[in-house]
């Protein structure tokens, strides 16, 4: 999973890599990995040691994308997208084999960051055909089939709305 | 003997004088709005009365409803609080009237105190030094001239009728003088359609220093120090402390005599406080007296060790005060934090809505004074103090940096509050230097800093939080299960 926090430069990953039993687990965040110990865990929040430090933690309002939390006091807003290319190209339609769709949809509304293709390119199953931008994140959109580009709906720095074609794929 | 007391008020003000009153075992009223069924004075009181709806007009302000319950409940005094009838004097001849013990100033002299330029007159005549400017109002551009060059430019052009920043203009020489004098009247007469001018000194990097004073019905009357409040916005206070970093036993004496003589001068009983603006130089000059229980008063009963509610019923009773000047001695130092339900980067709108959890900072001399509880509503009819937060240190940095633990400690779920706007600017080198002045936020850049120091917040805690959310994504996929009910032993060591 992919996270990006609000007014923080860095972006993270992070995974259990690890279950050690007895509520503990290993976590890897970046390249590093600790040891977490979970105290209480509910939804509306938990108490664990990271690292050997203690924190406190209350789950706010949180959506699929979107999780807001308090942490030691400390309000955090993350975005995340979990493997949110992939869920996204599936929604295209591109987990389905032999499809006849003519229309590449967006599944999100964003901003369109950049165009890979022009009509008439070929391409395949996946290939990148544009970037938008949604909630501070990237996202490509890729092919949901290989084909040619009949046409391109959409114009770098306009914007998308969730369901909108993106381009027509023959 | 005072018996039964009716507090006129709400939030942690009624809870402050109720907490007094039953250590005492005297009984206790409280009144409420329907916004307030579920507040905590209510539940605190020996009774409570409904009085309305939740516009403080309706209810808190509703003199003829206070009466009434006063009357029917048999109470014998009532406490006004601050704010709502405080400095109502015709509330206070009301009770008067009706035989009914006002916890505060005779009416007569509330109202000498509620009359600015009455009350400057006063001052003048005890020798109490004002802030220089016109004796009352100017009649004319040639008289503000005269009076300007007199006592030297900057000068202030006020409409007594003003406020809030209208009918206000600084002018710095002759010419400015006399189109400002235009404006400001043009300005009154279209607000209120009559326009009366004074003119004031423009004092800058001022202070906002006050005086605690306590007078008895036989006219013994003593200061309880100072309380410097210069960390303001928008002319409010925001943090408190005692003593000024500027004042020492020296000017203490000098001010707390004239302080003294102000209280004389409109024949003031019970608790007041005398406020002065100390200017650059070090002069201090009178503005005007709150003829009521101030919000701050915490910080100078940690350094007195007095119960201020207790001597208010004393001195409401009729007995004498029990001290004389120099038995007073302030022992060490406090702070008081206004924590506010508002958001600072919106220009400190207010912030209201249920707060469904509260951790109440604790510790060795932190005092907290506060309606919160988990569950509670914070109203958007009132005003957006929630809580005082208090510290007390043999030293100022013992005070400070009680006051930066209990900051962190605080926690208020679903309101936006000032806690990040003071732990940021009692963390300044400023601050810690005693370098105040009303216009610290500005002068110093303090919600620039608070930007920073939020934004170094998030970093420092982005692992953890990451942690969290993975946590929490993994537990709903049911991928962790939630067997930390058993895991006691851990628990039991944190709690």
């Amino acid at each position: 999973m992919d996270y990006k926090i609000e007014d923080v430069e860095t972006a993270f990953t992070g995974e259990i890599t690890e279950n050690l039993g007895n509520n503990e687990y290993v976590i890897k965040i970046n390249d590093n990995e600790y040891q977490i110990k979970l105290l209480t865990l509910d939804s509306k929040g938990i108490e664990f040691i990271l690292d050997q430090k203690y924190h406190k933690v209350k789950y706010l309002d949180n959506t699929t994308n979107q999780m807001n939390l308090v942490i030691d006091n400390v309000p955090i807003t993350l975005n995340m997208h979990s493997k949110f290319d992939e869920i996204v190209y599936k929604n295209s339609g591109g987990a389905v084999a032999g499809n006849e769709q003519l229309a590449l949809k967006s599944q999100i509304p964003g901003k369109v960051v950049s165009i890979a293709v022009t009509e008439g390119d070929s391409v395949k199953q996946g290939d990148v055909v544009c970037t938008l931008e949604s909630m501070k994140m990237q996202v490509a959109v890729k092919s949901h089939k290989d084909g040619s580009i009949k046409s391109i709906k959409i114009k770098q720095g306009g914007s998308v709305a969730k369901g909108d074609i993106i381009a027509e794929i023959e | 003997m005072i018996e039964k007391v009716l507090i006129a008020n709400r939030g942690e003000i009624a809870l402050r004088v109720i907490r007094t009153c039953k250590r005492l075992g005297i009984k206790t009223v409280a009144v409420y709005s329907d916004e307030d069924y579920n507040s905590l004075h209510v539940k605190k009181a020996t009774e409570a009365y409904h009085i309305g709806e939740a516009a403080p007009v309706k209810s808190y302000l509703n003199q003829e409803k206070i009466l009434d319950v006063m009357l029917s409940s048999g109470a014998d005094a009532v406490h006004p609080g601050y704010g709502f009838l405080s400095e109502n004097d015709d509330f206070a001849r009301l009770c008067e009237k009706n035989k009914i013990n006002f916890i505060g100033p005779s009416a007569d002299s509330m109202n000498l105190c509620g009359d600015k330029m009455r009350c400057k007159d006063a001052m003048l005549k005890a020798k109490v030094p004002t802030v220089p400017g016109s004796p009352g109002l100017v009649k004319d551009v040639e008289e503000a001239l005269s009076i300007a060059n007199n006592i030297s430019y900057p000068v202030l052009l006020k409409s007594v009728y003003g406020g809030g920043g209208r009918g206000i203009r600084l002018v710095t020489n002759d010419k400015e003088l006399r189109e400002g004098f235009e404006t400001v009247t043009s300005e009154s007469i279209s607000a209120v359609g009559k326009s009366a001018i004074i003119v004031e000194k423009f004092l800058e990097k001022t202070r906002h220093i006050e005086y605690q004073m306590a007078r008895d019905k036989h006219g013994n009357a003593v200061h309880l120090f100072e309380r410097e409040c210069s960390i303001q916005r928008r002319n409010q206070k925001l943090i408190e402390q005692t003593p000024s970093p500027v004042v020492d036993q020296k000017t203490r004496d000098k001010i707390g005599e004239l302080v003294v003589k102000a209280s004389e001068a409109v024949d003031y009983t019970n608790l007041g406080t005398a406020e002065f603006l100390r200017s650059d130089d070090g002069e201090f000059y009178f503005i005007e007296i709150n003829a009521r229980l101030q919000v701050e008063h915490p910080i100078s009963e940690l350094v007195s060790g007095l119960d201020f509610v207790k001597l208010q019923l004393d001195i409401a009773n009729g007995e004498p005060l029990p001290f004389k000047q120099k038995d007073l001695k302030m022992n060490g130092y406090a702070i008081e934090c206004r924590i506010n339900a508002e958001d600072t980067f919106l220009d400190f709108a207010p912030s209201t809505g249920p707060v469904p959890d509260v951790t109440i900072p604790s510790g060795p001399s932190v005092r907290c004074d506060t309606y919160l509880y988990p569950g509670c509503t914070v109203s958007p009819f009132y005003d957006s103090l929630m809580a005082k937060l208090c510290t007390w240190g043999q030293t100022f940095e013992e005070s400070r940096t009680r006051m930066l633990n209990a900051l962190n400690d605080f926690y208020i779920q679903g309101v936006e509050t000032s806690i990040p706007l003071y732990k940021t600017i009692l963390n300044t080198k400023q601050y810690k230097n005693g370098e105040l002045s009303t216009d610290f936020l500005k002068r110093f850049n303090i919600i620039e800093k608070l930007k920073e120091d939020l934004k170094e917040e998030k970093t420092e805690k982005s692992e953890s939080a990451v942690a969290a959310a993975v946590i929490y994504s993994e537990y709903f996929k049911s991928r962790i299960q939630n067997s930390t009910q058993n895991n006691s032993t851990w628990k039991n060591k944190l709690d």
